[in-house]
């Protein structure tokens, strides 16, 4: 290469700017495009199953809400997360989670693993006004999530959305959906969601920093 | 990866080395012509700005190297050519877990130390109080509050006073820590009509001493047979089952008339959580003895 190449693609505005954006993608073609490809390939670990319907219902709370603005669902593997959080998440815990609610930003707790931690009463006096149980948050209040009741109907019909991509929902799981949600709410909803987090997976390493997984099923 | 998606990461990464290093290694010796100005003769505006000729200064060639070394380095050393795992065979889960052994042999010793200590006694140490606030902030403080005063909405007892409702030695503050509680208040709503309520409440009002009617109290003297098998023929509760003592001022979930009624109409179930699997016997030990120091801080002396 002499330099007149050099003074072409110098003089040459667009042929510039394609070169820069081709050595600019290298970067991600090789971080994102084979995990985005192989992204299917990931398999559910054991334990870890598509959410029942009032889970399902509350996770879509969780969204609509913009949990997820604040809390994170991913514990980085470094001893200080595990230490805090438990067992560090994995991309397998994550396969029924559309969209993942991995986060980015943390201005309360990692939630990866709340589920068990404290009762339904907990967690319902903390929605509705956190100050209720912890005097120093900045949590807005939710308690809205009380006055409506989950649309049953609604639900049946995300449930066989979501088999379509390919989550293993029964004709008899989403027929009893419109059943298992009749006459809660969304804070049960989310509170349901919320309790069954981070139960089924961090199996491996067990124990990390001595704070195994919690037990299934947790208080209330 | 797979192996094709592995050839596809390590093409990337050869044919961006190989365009930026050969730039990197032609550029400082690439012949510009000059003007007999010194400039390149690209001009802007009309002449008025004109691009000069510089050579690329050292500091910026050794640093440019340094960064090209490094990468190299990287890529031999560390996960990212590819599937090459690296000379190192450094995976993040391994660094985790050589932390987590670095920090658990850091606190063995000191664990193994309170490991046997009564947890009376290790309250009055204060390297185990310091630990023990901590997993207490972390653990504790959601229901308890950050200072163990306990939330009467919840029904979470105030830890820094004298009142227990299992009892406040060592032992029996850390079986509450290991294995959880769970106490139950049935609800006696389908028993009893809301004027019977309404009596029981104020003879429960009564023991403590605080403001009531007494005629209603009378009447729910004779009511309290079913509540004695608990609470005791005198209200004083029993440690063993959980049972408040109705006769002091402490409240469990509140002690206004209506929220004494609703507690005996629709029952309560308070939960204490079982922390065996997240803390394990060592770390609640020295949790129980912080709790302990909480409601002796007051006191001159350790009894």
């Amino acid at each position: 290469m002499a330099y007149r190449h050099f003074e072409f693609i110098e003089k040459h505005a667009w042929l510039l700017g394609g070169l820069t954006a081709l050595m600019v993608s290298l970067g991600g073609l090789a971080e994102i495009t084979p995990l985005f490809i192989q992204a299917h390939r990931v398999a559910p670990p054991a334990g870890v199953r598509p959410y029942d319907a009032l889970r399902l219902a509350g996770r879509d709370v969780y969204v609509r809400e913009g949990c997820y603005l604040c809390h994170s669902q991913m514990i980085r593997a470094l001893r200080f997360e595990t230490e805090r959080y438990g067992p560090y998440s994995t991309a397998s815990e994550s396969v029924y989670d559309r969209p993942f609610q991995w986060g980015s930003k943390r201005t309360g707790p990692d939630l990866a693993r709340i589920g068990g931690k404290y009762s339904d009463d907990w967690h319902r006096l903390h929605l509705m006004d956190p100050r209720q149980v912890v005097a120093q948050s900045n949590m807005p209040g939710y308690p809205w999530l009380a006055l409506a009741l989950v649309d049953g109907k609604d639900l049946q019909a995300r449930m066989r959305v979501l088999r379509t991509l390919g989550d293993p929902y029964s004709d008899a799981d989403i027929r009893s959906a419109a059943k298992a949600v009749a006459g809660k709410t969304e804070l049960d909803a989310l509170i349901a969601y919320l309790q069954g987090l981070g139960l089924a997976g961090g199996t491996e390493p067990a124990g990390v920093a001595g704070t195994a997984a919690p037990a299934a099923g947790g208080p209330s | 990866m797979s192996n094709f998606w592995s050839w596809w990461v390590i093409a990337l990464i050869v044919f961006n080395l190989v365009v930026t290093f050969s730039l990197f290694l032609w550029a400082p010796r690439a012949k510009v012509p000059t003007q007999p100005d010194g400039t390149t003769g690209h001009v802007w505006a009309h002449g008025v700005l004109r691009e000069g000729m510089h050579r690329l200064p050292r500091w910026w060639i050794a640093l440019s190297l340094a960064m090209f070394l490094a990468a190299f380095a990287y890529l031999a050393l560390y996960p990212g050519f590819g599937n090459h795992a690296g000379l190192l065979r450094w995976t993040s889960r391994d660094q985790l877990e050589r932390d987590v052994a670095a920090n658990r042999a850091r606190l063995a010793a000191t664990l193994r130390e309170f490991g046997g200590v009564p947890v009376e006694t290790l309250a009055g140490d204060p390297g185990a109080r310091a630990m023990g606030l901590v997993l207490f902030r972390d653990n504790c403080a959601a229901c308890h509050g950050p200072d163990g005063h306990g939330n009467l909405l919840l029904g979470a007892p105030n830890l820094a006073d004298d009142d227990w409702l299992y009892g406040g030695d060592g032992e029996a503050i850390l079986t509450s820590i290991l294995d959880g509680r769970h106490g139950v208040m049935p609800a006696w709503g389908a028993q009893f009509g809301e004027a019977d309520i309404d009596s029981l409440a104020h003879y429960v009002l009564s023991l403590s001493g605080a403001p009531h009617d007494a005629a209603k109290a009378l009447a729910g003297q004779a009511l309290f047979g079913v509540c004695a098998a608990c609470h005791g023929a005198d209200g004083r509760g029993n440690p063993a089952l959980g049972a408040p003592n109705l006769t002091d001022t402490i409240w469990l979930y509140g002690g206004d008339p209506e929220t004494i009624r609703s507690s005996i109409r629709d029952g309560r179930g308070g939960v204490m959580p079982s922390w065996r699997a997240r803390l394990g016997p060592e770390r609640a030990r020295v949790l129980a003895a912080y709790v302990y120091s909480l409601s002796r801080r007051s006191r001159p002396t350790v009894h």
